[in-house]
């Protein structure tokens, strides 16, 4: 229960700086926003190619505006040395971290639906709507996995002073097996290929709960000098 | 008996020795101050009494237990250069939070009687960043009070305070050491450090030069210490 109550403290503390900084979501939404403007005029998209592409783009703008905003979130912990406030209370490291993936599992979903909306919008692709519940699994994973890395990768790099340049190099060749199965995943969805999504979804699974196990053991020592 | 004690420490910083052969300790009701030139390691000191890094060298132990079997981090209030605060929170949504993180009751008046007592309840719906520094360093104190914890940990709390805010500041830590908790101090103000004191410590280049206790040492000697490194700080 005080694992619960604890990381349920840091998720609320970090929606009220969001709330009060409007720092990390707002960022992401802006960002995912621009992006899909951009692939829009970049792009050749019409009726036929859209759910080829769809997929691509998606998983693209997930990560990319996905890290920046949880690196946001970990500056917020830097700033002034906030988080010490956190380590040198009765909370243990792991729901710290527990406390923070949650945070930025919930930012990176809103970001996520958010994109989706606007996507089928500006593409006229209402499909990708309609298709959300089989598309739920496959998003859930998927960022669960970019949460749990990046929450970890984040919390590192922030502590030097290049972090933001330096997140993207740590932590987009750690989540590809993610990015890979969110990809293709999604692509058998929307284009109906047989087989389904089932064997990149175990895929999927497996990271997610490597990455928790290893991000669970580490923490601890990423949070101290 | 002691709470704090450090044996033989010594700390490395890939091939610079931070420390070496530090052995100190600290008892209840106790107030230790270190003092020490700029770059004598007393960040890296107090770093490692709270915890918050580990020595190369040496032991740590915390109610005779090593600190890594003991509940340090639990126990004591570490305040460092930079005030631990959420910028974007108010001054009542930092002292809200951190009652969360200690199971206490935000609601039942702690909070507002603290605040009151630190003259920041005026200014809680103000956001941190709003706040001078020294208004900040009263609520970081604010914060350790209301957690109350047996040893505060205090890293140059004067620095960057006016004259105005650090009496204020300093007379907060008097109130600290009236509530019988053990303070450790790392200064290069001597008045506001030896004023304070039980012991005073002198590190040098990584190594104490001496830990007495105050009624030993004249604050002359201190001044003395910081003339013959050619440390202006009168």
């Amino acid at each position: 229960m005080k694992f619960i109550h604890d990381a349920v403290s840091i998720l609320r503390k970090d929606i009220l700086l969001e709330i009060r900084g409007k720092e990390s979501l707002s960022l992401m939404l802006f960002l995912s926003l621009l992006f899909l403007v951009i692939f829009n005029f970049a792009l050749d998209i019409d009726k036929e190619n859209v759910s080829l592409l769809a997929s691509g783009i998606l998983w693209v703008i997930f990560s990319f505006t996905g890290i920046l905003g949880m690196g946001r979130t970990s500056m917020s912990e830097r700033d002034e040395e906030a988080y010490l406030s956190v380590v040198f209370s009765p909370v243990s490291p792991e729901s710290f971290y527990a406390g923070k993936v949650l945070s930025n599992l919930l930012f990176l979903l809103l970001m996520e639906a958010f994109t989706l909306i606007f996507f089928a919008i500006l593409f006229d692709f209402e499909k990708i709507i309609t298709l959300l519940p089989q598309l739920l699994p496959v998003l859930l994973l998927g960022t669960l996995g970019f949460a749990l890395v990046g929450t970890l990768f984040s919390f590192l790099a922030t502590a030097s002073r290049y972090g933001e340049v330096l997140l993207p190099f740590l932590y987009l060749p750690v989540v590809v097996p993610v990015i890979l199965g969110g990809v293709s995943s999604m692509d058998i969805i929307l284009n109906g290929k047989p087989g389904g999504p089932g064997r990149w979804l175990q895929i999927m699974v497996v990271f997610d709960m490597l990455y928790l196990s290893l991000s669970l053991l580490l923490f601890r020592y990423i949070i101290e000098d | 008996m002691n709470i704090i004690e450090l044996r033989g420490v010594e700390k490395q910083y890939h091939s610079k020795t931070a420390l070496s052969g530090i052995d100190i300790s600290v008892g209840e009701r106790d107030s230790v101050t270190v003092f020490g030139p700029n770059g004598a390691g007393k960040t890296t000191l107090l770093k490692i009494i709270s915890g918050l890094m580990q020595p190369t060298k040496g032991k740590a132990f915390y109610n005779n237990k090593a600190y890594s079997e003991s509940d340090i981090k639990k126990e004591v209030f570490y305040l460092g250069h930079k005030t631990a605060l959420y910028n974007a929170l108010t001054v009542k949504e930092n002292m809200d939070f951190t009652c969360r993180l200690f199971s206490l009751n935000h609601r039942g008046g702690s909070v507002e009687k603290t605040l009151r007592e630190h003259g920041l309840w005026e200014r809680r719906m103000d956001p941190v960043n709003e706040l001078s520094q020294g208004m900040k360093k009263r609520l970081a104190l604010a914060k350790g009070f209301i957690t109350n914890p047996e040893v505060f940990i205090l890293d140059e709390p004067f620095t960057g305070l006016d004259l105005g805010w650090r009496s204020s500041v300093l007379s907060k830590i008097k109130n600290i050491r009236k509530q019988g908790k053990s303070v450790i101090i790392s200064t290069h103000l001597v008045e506001e450090g030896y004023a304070l004191a039980d012991r005073v410590a002198f590190l040098h280049k990584g190594k104490l030069l001496f830990i007495k206790k105050k009624e030993e040492t004249e604050i002359g000697e201190i001044y003395g210490l910081f003339d013959s490194l050619g440390e202006n700080i009168r």
